[in-house]
């Protein structure tokens, strides 16, 4: 069947990168184009704008580079508290050595702001906490993570994780609150003078 | 930034559609379309394409319903490994119900269940190297293959995609595995 076909405007970077794109996966750019609008308008169909599944779909990728998976969140709790309960200081240094590593994965990306990364990505990744926020100045940084679904072993070790984090970004924990289903972690500057 | 345009095809159906949904959400069609081909030209710069995208879309989607959650991988192996040791019985029996739910929910919401489940899995669990799903007819040969699971991960997956595949309505019929590696044939 003979489609009719249409002309539109678009801007023309787009579409020299997108006629760049087509040739090197042996497409036409009509076709390129096509499939991409498809795309676009399904998605809209389906109440998900392209964006959003960009944006999603990224979730994903970085999880992976950041060496994390995917599981059932109540899993990970019932693991959580066995762990805890049998070999807790075992427990809480591997998920310290986890922040460690994860921090020293943007410390020495030669990012511009690898604090605001690891923000970014620990708010991804974080998706089933309902509350979590992330405040830092010059001198200090400050994580508030509720969840009522974290138990207090949950809670524990994710902290020693943030702590890990926290001193490979330079910061020494200078106050924690942890108890079943919040974290509370303030911590300042190595190098700056703590003022209680 | 280049503000000149250029010309291109589209089918006009799709034209058609295109105005509408843009219309639909108060946009105009020049932005809609600028604004897809953008996205599309981002994914693709970091490697992948919007198609692929959408699938990871499904997988997230399904994921926050389903209660999913990250974690480091080192700390999962060490939770695994710890909680295998304290109570192997239990912690099956509680990936394979995770494997039930998990299978239930995609059999009501894919048409092709067995291959949203490959999905899930390859997107999910990037810990496993290779993911691969043949269905024969009422058969369905699964292999997962990994360079960096563990025994005890091993095992509770194994107990996982059991539970899925029986609440798509399977029985197991053949059942292999040693560490990083797991064979399964299913029968409706």
């Amino acid at each position: 069947m003979k489609v009719k076909r249409k002309t539109l405007f678009a801007r023309e970077d787009l579409a020299n990168r997108l006629s760049v794109i087509a040739k090197q996966h042996g497409y036409s750019l009509y076709n390129l184009v096509n499939e991409i609008l498809e795309l676009a308008i399904q998605a809209e169909d389906a109440g998900i704008n392209l964006r959003k599944i960009f944006e999603e779909s990224l979730i994903l990728k970085n999880a992976k580079k950041d060496g994390f998976i995917l599981g059932l969140e109540t899993l990970w709790y019932e693991m959580a508290e066995l762990a805890y309960e049998k070999a807790g200081e075992e427990a809480i240094k591997r998920w310290f050595e986890a922040g460690v590593w994860l921090a020293k994965r943007y410390v020495t990306a030669g990012m511009e702001s690898p604090f605001e990364a690891f923000k970014r990505s620990l708010e991804a990744y974080t998706w089933n906490v309902p509350e979590l926020t992330i405040e830092e100045d010059e001198r200090t940084v400050s994580i508030r993570m509720i969840s009522p679904r974290f138990s207090e072993s949950y809670a524990l070790l994710y902290s020693a994780f943030l702590e890990g984090a926290l001193e490979t970004f330079g910061y020494e924990v200078s106050g924690k609150e942890v108890s079943t289903g919040m974290i509370r972690l303030k911590a300042v500057g190595k190098e700056v003078d703590v003022e209680e | 930034m280049s503000k000149s345009k250029k010309l291109v095809y589209v089918s006009e159906d799709l034209i058609r559609e295109a105005m509408e949904t843009a219309r639909s959400e108060g946009k105009s069609l020049g932005a809609f379309v600028e604004e897809s081909l953008e996205l599309a030209l981002s994914a693709k710069e970091m490697g992948y394409s919007l198609k692929e995208a959408s699938k990871l879309l499904e997988v997230v989607h399904a994921n926050k319903i389903l209660g999913g959650a990250f974690v480091p991988l080192e700390v999962f192996n060490h939770l695994i490994r710890a909680a295998y040791r304290f109570g192997r019985g239990k912690l099956k029996e509680r990936w394979y119900e995770s494997g039930v739910l998990h299978g239930k929910y995609l059999k009501e919401k894919f048409e092709n269940p067995i291959e949203a489940f490959k999905a899930f899995l390859e997107a999910a669990r990037w810990d496993l190297s290779e993911v691969e799903v043949r269905e024969e007819g009422d058969i369905v040969k699964l292999r997962c293959f990994s360079t960096i699971l563990t025994k005890e991960g091993t095992e509770t997956l194994l107990r996982y995609v059991e539970g899925a595949l029986h609440s798509m309505g399977y029985k197991t019929v053949k059942s292999e595995h040693i560490k990083g590696m797991i064979i399964l044939e299913f029968k409706r």
